[in-house]
């Protein structure tokens, strides 16, 4: 919500200054930016409907201020006008009261406080009464709805449609209601005003609108929930009814807003006409200091404790506070002690020590680790992925409301990810993949839920010249797993290239393994490589711009500088190179002579990296090898 | 020149993989918690409304439960589960206090944007006892706090609203630019919530604190887009080990 700051300020006698006024929102738990340094935007909790106006946040910041909170008001005494009203809704609305306003000649120009609203916060003029309407709610936090007179015939009915019915807003959109909906009807049976949300265009007020009923209404929060999402309306008064109004401010809303127009206008005529079915509402909480200082382990004095809550609003009668009518969010005495806490501000409440010494640690190694600690020895990663797909395999379960249609179920394996996955990588010039997912799965069968592996692994088996030219099967996957799983057990899954629209030859190991319980596992990992230690890690964001590899093969016949060679090619360092490894060592006994093939990896972070960019560093690379005694490229 | 006594050929370079970063963050937030004498426990991702919602104290007119925010399965019987507190009501359901908690794994809500994903993961945590209080809670975010960004990190707590604490709290932390940036979340458990499992509110107290992995990995670690934890890119998993 946005509010700025000299319509909060210009309550405050102190006049305390922008930086001042937002360290005590945040103290009180008013999250918030400050928008062009003078509009708070405040991100007030879904519990503090009451904060949703300049007057709920003056009556926090009373904790710490003198606030001037006595806006001028109508004082003159309000007839009563025979109304046709009904309300069959009673249960969803208690209290509602409608206004009929005439006034002599529409403004044209608005006094400063008024003028300043649509300035300050950027906000368009509409008509008078409806800026009257949406200023008092910025200013009070109750929205008000404006019927032009003409079109009302002296008849509303409040009602509950539970048949779809077609709508057209005072914004001119069209919208199908469906489902349960609380609703304005005119005599005719029309919907013209969609409850706590927004009007309808045949009764909205325009710029020759004289005469007006003004409604004020207390709407169950339950019934307004989730129905401007739904119906795709952008709407201020939903946003607080949603999350609850003052049941009993229609008196001081509606005089203050009379007070607006007679600062505008001559009013000539006004009445008014009311329907309250509220019983008691007073919720009082009895109250000990003690407790209190029990939850937040604290040390306040009871005398403080009153001052502080007296501030806010509660009233204290025989060692119980009466809450306000408009903090709904106060029922118990926890709710108090945060009351309490935000009063002293939660970082001057001081930390004490505890300890828990309530279980036995046990160092348990379970079949999960164990398989983890052994795929991540040979190179392979962990990915997780999502479990949204958008095919169903007969058992998968559906999602009610998806995010879009390929994510309508549950994924019941891990088979479809993993080769996504695979082929994401492969894209992107990865000539060795290895991924490994434990998840668990869900499907409609009796058995629900059952906790899986998958293994998905192609190309090259590692970057050393051993097994560079080496390519990945399923026996060596197999392999990996002997100690756990015997290779007769595991049932690789077939996968095909031309399945997955793909030209590489590789061939795809895939194997899905269901982890039912610990005891798979022959022995315990001695050295577990799942890390403990998150704190040495430097990452750099990942390039998607092409990788450019370079082979250079050596023959060395001074083997003494072999280590020597091989330290400066690996050290080297270059702004482009991103790896470089052994891939290719030949001894060559009969003719004394040593080869050694090194491969290079260049990428660019901020574009396609150039041959001319990878030529400069292969030669630098060239230069330095031949520096070396006994170095040579074999054909340069 | 050398003989050919001397020669060593290159060391043979077996390259380990790597555990995903999000899930060696979960690990060591529940490895730390259980040096300081929390239990882990899981619980299962499809979950009734009951345990995700209504055990809670979110009532049916919170907007956490709308269409727009929770994924409703199987005929809206079951949603995935929004946070991982069910499982600490299933743990305290369990067994009597004292009891100390903490769970780790994946939730689901309705968002996909360059911020939020409609899965991530937490680590939540709950400890109840008697006299259990605002300040143990304060100690233990510090603590918390510290395992992770280090001694020196300046910490703030807000209050704010969860409904199954109260009060409940936001922490910040400052970065080294000096902007404030949420952490967690955190309360002393809410009476009705303890309550609901059978524990008497009177007698007991707790305290329960919730971290979302991403954001705390993506702090600790510098990575600006949440979304490149799942995008299974070897170049950026690589980089974790």
């Amino acid at each position: 919500m946005k509010i700025a700051y000299s319509h909060i300020v210009r309550h405050i006698k102190s006049s305390p200054d922008l930086s001042e006024v937002s360290e005590k929102l945040f103290q009180l738990g008013h999250e918030h930016e400050i928008l062009n340094g003078s509009v708070f935007d405040i991100e007030i909790t879904p519990n503090r409907g009451d904060c949703l106006s300049v007057n709920g946040i003056l009556r926090d910041l009373r904790l710490f201020y003198e606030i001037n909170l006595d806006d001028e008001i109508y004082d003159k005494e309000l007839k009563n006008f025979d109304f046709n009203f009904t309300n069959n809704a009673k249960q969803h609305c208690k209290n509602i009261t409608f206004l009929k306003i005439d006034i002599k000649d529409i403004p044209k120009n608005y006094n400063s406080y008024l003028n300043d609203y649509f300035l300050d916060l950027g906000v368009t003029k509409k008509n008078f009464f409806t800026d009257v309407s949406n200023y008092i709610s910025y200013e009070t936090g109750q929205p008000t709805h404006c019927y032009k007179l003409d079109q009302i015939d002296n008849y509303i009915k409040l009602d509950v449609i539970k048949e779809d019915a077609e709508f057209f807003t005072l914004l001119d959109e069209k919208v199908k209601l469906t489902g349960e909906n609380l609703v304005f009807l005119d005599k005719n049976n029309e919907i013209i005003n969609l409850a706590g949300i927004m009007g309808g265009k045949k009764s909205a007020c325009d710029d020759r609108t004289k005469s007006v009923i003004v409604e004020c209404a207390y709407f169950d929060p339950e019934m307004i929930l989730g129905k401007a999402v739904k119906f795709n309306l952008n709407s201020d008064a939903a946003h607080k009814f949603e999350r609850n109004t003052d049941p009993i401010c229609h008196n001081y809303v509606l005089r203050r807003f009379l007070k607006i127009v007679e600062q505008h206008t001559e009013i000539t005529n006004v009445e008014v006409f009311t329907d309250n079915s509220i019983d008691e509402l007073s919720n009082k909480i009895s109250f000990e200091t003690s407790k209190v200082n029990q939850i937040l382990g604290t040390n306040i004095d009871e005398n403080d404790c009153i001052q502080y809550l007296t501030k806010l609003g509660f009233k204290y009668v025989e060692d119980s506070f009466i809450t306000p009518s408009y903090r709904h969010d106060v029922k118990t005495l926890n709710d108090l002690s945060e009351e309490l806490a935000r009063s002293i501000g939660y970082d001057q409440i001081k930390d004490k020590n505890f300890t828990i010494n309530l279980y036995e640690k046990k160092q348990t190694v379970n079949d999960e680790l164990a398989l983890k600690e052994a795929l991540i020895k040979n190179g392979f990663y962990e990915v997780i992925n999502d479990p949204f797909v958008s095919f169903n395999e007969g058992s998968g379960i559906s999602v009610d409301n998806p995010l879009d249609s390929k994510r309508k179920y549950l994924r019941t394996d891990l088979k479809s990810t993993l080769i996504q996955n695979l082929i994401y990588n492969e894209r992107r010039q990865q000539d060795s993949i290895k991924f490994f997912e434990f998840s668990d799965v869900y499907n409609t069968k009796k058995s629900f839920k059952k906790r899986v592996l998958g293994i998905i692994a192609s190309g090259r088996v590692d970057k050393n010249f051993k097994d560079f030219s080496k390519k990945i099967t399923n026996k060596y996957v197999a392999n990996i797993l002997s100690d756990y799983i015997s290779e007769t057990d595991l049932n690789f899954i077939p996968i095909s290239r031309e399945s997955i629209n793909s030209k590489s030859k590789n061939h795809i190991s895939y194997v899905e393994i269901e982890v039912i319980s610990n005891g798979l596992s022959k022995h315990e990992p001695k050295n577990l490589v799942i890390k403990n230690n998150i704190h040495n890690y430097k990452y750099n964001p990942v390039s998607d711009f092409p990788k450019s590899h370079r082979d250079l093969s050596f023959a060395v016949k001074d083997f003494a500088i072999l280590a020597k060679l091989e330290e400066t090619l690996l050290n080297f360092e270059n702004k482009f190179l991103k790896d470089v490894f052994v891939f290719d060592y030949y001894n060559n006994t009969s003719k004394e002579e040593i080869k050694i093939g090194f491969r290079f990896t260049f990428q660019c972070d901020t574009g396609t990296i150039t041959d001319e960019d990878v030529d400069l560093a292969m030669n630098q690379i060239i230069k330095l090898s031949l520096d070396f005694n006994g170095v040579q490229i074999p054909g340069m | 020149m050398s003989q050919k006594k001397d020669i060593l050929p290159p060391k043979i370079v077996h390259n380990f993989g790597a555990e995903h970063p999000i899930n060696q963050m979960k690990d060591f937030l529940i490895g730390s918690l259980e040096n300081m004498g929390f239990k882990s426990i899981d619980g299962p991702e499809i979950e009734t409304e009951q345990f995700n919602f209504d055990m809670l104290n979110i009532k049916k007119s919170h907007p956490a439960r709308q269409m727009h925010d929770t994924f409703y399965v199987n005929k809206k019987s079951h949603v995935l589960r929004t946070h991982t507190s069910p499982v600490q009501i299933r743990g305290m359901l369990d067994s009597t206090p004292p009891l100390a908690f903490i769970s780790g794994g994946k939730v689901y809500r309705k968002d996909d944007d360059a911020t939020h994903l409609p899965m991530f993961h937490q680590v939540e945590g709950i400890y109840v006892d008697e006299d259990v209080n605002f300040a143990n809670l304060k100690f233990l975010i510090f603590e918390i706090v510290n395992l992770i960004f280090g001694d020196d990190v300046d910490i703030r707590f807000r209050p704010s609203y969860f409904p199954f604490t109260e009060p409940s709290a936001e922490v910040d932390i400052l970065s080294k630019e000096g902007k404030w940036l949420e952490i967690l979340g955190c309360g002393i458990v809410n009476p009705v919530v303890l309550e609901n499992c059978g524990i008497d509110s009177n007698k007991f107290s707790g305290l329960a604190f919730g971290l979302g992995i991403e954001r705390i990995a993506m702090l600790k670690f510098g990575i600006k887009d949440i979304r490149d934890f799942y995008k299974s890119n070897l170049d950026f998993l690589n980089q974790f080990k």
